[in-house]
């Protein structure tokens, strides 16, 4: 019984924080999706797209709409990443305190709920490196002291298309870190108008945004992610498709386990992000593409466009003709 | 990104092997049957094989670059069109020109029927049914054109075609749908193309053995003949070379070693009563087996017409008519509309090597009757025959040469002709008949012969005369004092193929059989507007002073002749073949001719109702009876007891034993039984009242087993093969593909028929939801909306925006029962219960009945529905 009530909560609590994103961020219900997804299921999202398009607004929305039991403002950071960035200038660094005689450590920005870190890939690889472990060990070690980050640390990357110059592109170890990587594209005409003749509005919403949850109603909803129930048909589903990328001749590397594990954690994140506490055909459809796109070192640009697809169309046709198993 | 997809190779390599190979192989298999019966072709389908699969191959390379069809079609034909008008330009000289033109004519044809395939197998969806449908017509018209028709012929014609259609339908489908982007494709169609070979060849071994029992019988039926000597072949090799002189090499070789290899072999004897004034010496006439009268301009060759006009040859099966009964045409008499110096003429024919049912006379008969072979001849002649004919009493096969020094022959001779000199026109007669007996094309080559024709009969003024002066013509000689025209069996080949085998026989190589100087002569007397048809049959020689009135036919007298027509004397034999020089005797009969002396007092007609082989008894249900000659019919037969402990068993194939008598067989009882001599039959004996009057058991000397109904009492289907044999197995193949093309049009349906019903029955949720779901991706696909990579909830709700239904919702459920662990609320239960009946039915009213038919009738769809994308898991 208190299970269900908790259900019901989380459910109610979603939709509280997909409306009041959506106060803000107009026609990209997708994105808001797959970004809750990622916060759900404990991972980083990384989105790449050209400047301009609405990251930064979203990553702060999402910010500011959680209320911190402290509220001692550290809630939301955002880095600019640039090439002389150093990891310090992220981590914190020790200063001489000249009354007490001693090093103290000042917290840098990664002390912080939601970070949205800007252009991910303008900085030096030592950078991206030292932010990547932050994100995979949730703590950040420092000579011999290991200082933990905060329970709930969420990861708002973003990056320029590979293609324009002065970047350092991810390496596919470290890409492996983002549990999705997006593309936030523009929107539609309609919307668009829609904004212009808003803007004003807009800004004024986005001044005045209510803090709809707090970070333990967060980490509740992270926990019944987890408790999603996924069918045995589903995660031979996944097992299938990530094998299939291994063998696949367009593809130069394939996913591994814990790109599989991944999957599953996105794919119970993301049904109970759609109101679902199980996993459905249109989860494993949606998901697919964020969560392994990036994950994958192809032949050429043509393999990009068809391998996967080709694997995941095979992988749906298979489990829409499959008989209900009980 | 581009639309356009790129240029495939893989996907057109396999196109061409795996499409067009098949296709080339099975186009040059129908050319060389094609080229067997049509002269135009001038047997050269190797070449316009490869014409075809030229045309195909360029096509599919061509249009797996996406090119537009009509555009670069109009383009290859305007090119067709140009070379042929720079052909046409350079080429000089008659022959060359026609020649040429029809040689590039068939050629451009086939390279373009081969373009237009090469683009349907790569480009069109519904292009490989037509392509079969179209395949099979072809061959229905050439299997007509087979002259001897046998089981192995129509399945030798058939099974390549059918098992063609069922490939390249199939094939065509797989590598339409197969992604040329997966890199084991290959081992993904030779996996499907195994399992297609395997299931094609359990369907042709089924049919096959399905035709076995049909089969042996119709080999039973020919099989024994065959082995012997056929006299169909004969004439048809004798014939086919005179139809208008353009035979073709096969036929000339064929009849060449005919004549090499075989003429020593006797094919029937015959006794013919026809003597002279004198009644003492013999006067041979010809034996006519058919008649070429009318000329097929779309095969520049004679044929036999069976609707010739006054159909004047009687044509029945001796076979098929029962011992000493009798088979009439008085109307074959009355056709002749010969009045003046005509006679009836008994012949008796004895078989050795003709067919049974093969029947021969002199030209003009109209009367058949089986007769019983005496005894001691059973062994050598198999079967005989009684005929007579109304024969023309200046009818001779001594007409045409001169009979040098028989002084009475000279005489007959001239009184002929001086007879036949009164007639001097056709006027009067039947526009018809005319118009259909002096028909003749009016080609360059014909005008060449009438010219020829012209000027040698340019003194002669009768009919009658003309044809003396074509004959002379032929047997004059040159400046040299040599013959002009030469006997030869093998003429050697004309070197331009094109030009008439005819004229270059009459104006270069002088060189010809039979065959030759009747079809010359022939398209000579009609230039001359003498009605005139080619007969062929058998040559009749009179070399046995021994037996007047007998005569011996060997293999080399097979022959042909030609007839024309003079009004009240009906149909008179011409032979203007010159004399052999080389000549190779037949040898001499010196056997005994087959006499048949005895007189059947009693003939009956019936079934064995049994028979005891022990006690030589038989009881025989009598339906037609003949005693004393005078034939008894009935409404009731009786059953009669026989003693047939004396009988000699025959059938048509020869002697017999009793032991193959058995119960149900149609046979003749026959008795000569002195006993049944002293019984005359009065005027008042009726069937019943003969039947008390003879003694019983009758004495039977004579049992003639009858072949056909036989086997027809054994399985009632054997005796609609062996009669209509080609006929029945051309409906049942027919019958096989409409089947077939049944079962592939209707099976969609039935399929939706199935997952319908299934879809409505009450069965457990969890079953019934995916029922529904199944059947209405099913219906849903068949009607054109087919999921391809849309995920469930985007294809529901695009199905949803069209037809304004609930599955969006139900897509949902379906979801959650088949991957949550969560128990289905009420209205989320009536949601499925509701769902699928109002689903069809909105469907069914946004799209009109006609589109549905249509729909249903898409064996593609379904085959894409049932079908799998391939990615590979190794």
């Amino acid at each position: 019984m208190n299970n269900e009530a908790q259900l019901e909560q989380a459910l109610q609590n979603i939709q509280k924080l997909t409306d009041n994103i959506e106060t803000v961020i107009k026609g990209k219900r997708n994105q808001i999706q797959f970004i809750l997804t990622a916060l759900l299921a404990k991972g980083h999202i990384l989105m790449e797209d050209n400047p301009g398009t609405g990251k930064t607004v979203m990553a702060k929305t999402l910010a500011q709409s959680i209320s911190s039991s402290n509220n001692d403002g550290s809630l939301f950071k955002r880095i600019q990443f640039t090439p002389d960035l150093l990891p310090m200038d992220l981590i914190g660094s020790h200063i001489f305190d000249d009354v007490k005689k001693e090093f103290v450590f000042k917290k840098g920005p990664l002390f912080c709920n939601v970070l949205l870190a800007d252009e991910i890939n303008r900085a030096s690889p030592k950078v991206q490196s030292a932010l990547l472990e932050c994100m995979a060990e949730n703590q950040i070690t420092i000579g011999e002291t290991t200082y933990p980050l905060h329970k709930l640390f969420f990861t708002i990357a973003t990056q320029n298309p590979v293609e324009m110059e002065g970047t350092y592109p991810l390496p596919a170890a470290q890409l492996d870190r983002f549990y999705l990587k997006i593309y936030f594209g523009y929107v539609d005409e309609a919307t668009e108008l829609d904004i212009y003749k808003n803007y004003l509005g807009i800004q004024n919403s986005l001044e005045n945004i209510q803090q709809v949850l707090s970070i333990d109603d967060i980490l509740l909803l992270q926990n019944e992610a987890a408790n999603v129930f996924i069918h045995d048909e589903i995660v031979t589903a996944v097992r299938n498709i990530v094998h299939a990328t291994r063998n696949n001749t367009d593809i130069v590397l394939g996913a591994s386990t814990r790109s599989g594990i991944t999957f599953l954690k996105c794919l119970k994140a993301f049904a109970l992000v759609n109101g679902r506490t199980f996993v459905t055909e249109d989860d494993l459809q949606t998901i697919t593409m964020p969560v392994l796109d990036h994950r994958l070192i192809y032949k050429n640009k043509e393999a990009k466009q068809k391998a996967l697809a080709s694997i995941l169309n095979a992988e749906m046709e298979r489990l829409s003709k499959l008989n209900i198993h009980k | 990104m581009n639309i356009e997809r790129k240029f495939s190779v893989k996907k057109v390599i396999a196109q061409l092997l795996l499409l067009i190979v098949p296709t080339a192989a099975i186009a040059f298999y129908l050319l060389k049957d094609a080229n067997e019966y049509y002269n135009i072709l001038q047997n050269k389908w190797l070449w316009q094989g490869l014409a075809f699969s030229a045309g195909a191959v360029i096509s599919v390379w061509f249009f797996g670059y996406k090119f537009r069809f009509l555009t670069t079609t109009a383009v290859l034909l305007i090119l067709l069109t140009i070379i042929y008008k720079i052909l046409n330009r350079i080429v000089v000289g008659e022959f060359e020109t026609i020649f040429l033109s029809l040689n590039y004519k068939i050629f451009a044809s086939l390279f373009f029927i081969g373009w237009i395939t090469g683009y349907g197998l790569s480009r069109s969806k519904y292009f490989t049914i037509f392509l079969s449908l179209f395949l099979l017509a072809l061959q229905i018209i050439l299997v007509s054109k087979i002259a001897e028709v046998k089981a192995d012929a129509i399945i030798a014609a058939f099974a390549p075609v059918i098992v063609f259609a069922f490939y390249i339908i199939y094939t065509a489908e797989l590598i339409r749908n197969m992604n040329d982007e997966e890199v084991n494709f290959s081992w993904f169609i030779s996996k499907r193309l195994i399992g297609f070979g395997l299931l094609i060849t359990l369907l042709l071994v089924s049919i096959f053995s399905l035709f076995k029992k049909d089969f042996t019988a119709i080999e039973k039926e020919w099989g024994s003949t065959s082995a012997k000597y056929d006299e169909n072949s004969s004439r048809k090799g004798m014939m086919q070379e005179n139809k208008d002189g353009t035979m073709q090499n096969r036929d000339q070789t064929e009849l060449t070693g005919n004549l090499n290899r075989g003429g020593k072999r006797l094919v029937f004897v015959a006794k013919l009563d026809n003597y002279f004034d004198d009644g003492i010496t013999p006067n041979p006439l010809y034996f006519t087996s058919c008649y070429y009268t009318k000329f097929d301009t779309a095969i520049q060759a004679f044929e036999i017409d069976t609707l010739m006009p006054y159909n004047d040859l009687f044509k029945p099966d001796p076979s098929q008519i029962p011992l000493y009964f009798k088979k009439e045409d008085n109307k074959v008499v009355e056709n002749t509309k010969a009045t003046l110096r005509r006679k009836v003429v008994t012949a008796e024919v004895y078989k050795t090597l003709l067919s049974p049912s093969e029947y021969i006379a002199p030209s003009t008969a109209f009367f058949c009757q089986p007769i019983p072979v005496e005894d001691a001849f059973k062994q050598q002649y198999r079967s005989a025959y009684r005929a007579k004919m109304n024969v023309s009493e200046l009818n001779s096969a001594y007409f045409v040469y001169n009979p040098a020094g028989d002084f009475q022959l000279e005489a007959f001779q001239e009184e002929r002709f001086n007879e036949l000199r009164n007639i001097t026109d056709y006027t009067g007669e039947d526009k018809k008949f005319m118009d259909y007996y002096t028909f003749m094309p009016s080609n360059d080559e014909y005008k060449r012969i009438k010219e020829l024709a012209l000027d040698i009969t340019k003194d002669a003024v009768t009919p009658v005369d003309k044809i003396i002066a074509i004959r002379d013509y032929f047997l004059s000689k040159d400046e040299f004092g040599e013959p002009k025209y030469v006997y030869s069996d093998n003429p050697g080949i004309p070197g331009i193929p094109s030009a008439s085998k005819l004229n270059y026989f009459l104006f270069e190589n002088r060189k010809g059989y039979c065959a030759y100087y009747a079809g010359a002569t022939l398209f000579m007397m009609r230039a001359l507007g003498i009605p005139s048809r080619v007969a062929a049959g058998f040559l009749t020689v009179d070399r046995s002073s021994k037996n007047p009135g007998w005569y011996w036919f060997y293999e080399d007298q097979a022959h042909a002749w030609v007839q024309a027509y003079f009004p009240g004397y009906g149909w008179i034999d011409f032979d203007t073949t010159v004399p052999d020089l080389n000549a190779r005797e037949s040898p001499q009969p010196d056997e005994t001719p087959p006499l048949n002396m005895t007189t059947a007092y009693f003939v009956g007609n019936g079934k064995v109702v049994s028979i005891d082989t022990i006690k030589k008894r038989m009881q025989m249900l009598v339906s037609d009876m003949l005693y004393h000659d005078k034939q008894f019919a009935t409404k009731s037969p009786q059953t009669v007891l026989m003693d047939v402990s004396i009988a000699s068993v025959t059938r048509d194939s020869g002697k017999a034993a009793l032991s193959e008598v058995e119960k149900g067989m149609d046979i003749v009882a026959v008795s000569y039984a002195e006993a049944l001599k002293k019984i005359p039959p009065d005027s008042l004996d009726t069937y019943e009242t003969v039947l008390n009057k003879i003694p019983k058991p009758v004495p039977i000397d004579e049992v003639k087993i009858m072949e056909a109904k036989q086997q027809d009492k054994k399985e009632n289907k054997t005796e609609a093969e062996s009669k209509f044999d080609w006929l029945d197995l051309m409906w049942t193949i027919l019958g096989i593909i409409t089947a077939f093309l049944l079962f592939i049009f209707s099976l969609p349906s039935l399929i939706w028929f199935v997952l319908h019903n299934r879809a409505k029955a009450n069965k457990p949720l969890n079953q019934k939801a995916f029922a529904i779901h199944t059947a209405v991706m099913y219906y849903l696909n068949q009607l054109g909306y087919s999921r391809e990579n849309l995920n469930p909830q985007a294809f529901a709700a695009i199905i949803d925006k069209e037809f304004n239904t609930n599955h969006f919702g139900f897509a949902n459920i379906y979801q959650k029962i088949k991957y949550s662990n969560q128990q289905l609320f009420n209205s989320e239960i009536e949601t499925v219960n509701n769902f699928y009946s109002p689903f069809i039915k909105s469907v069914q009213n946004k799209i009109p009945v006609k589109k549905r038919f249509a729909a249903f009738l898409n064996i593609y769809r379904t085959i894409h529905f049932f079908s799998t994308t391939k990615t590979k898991h190794t």
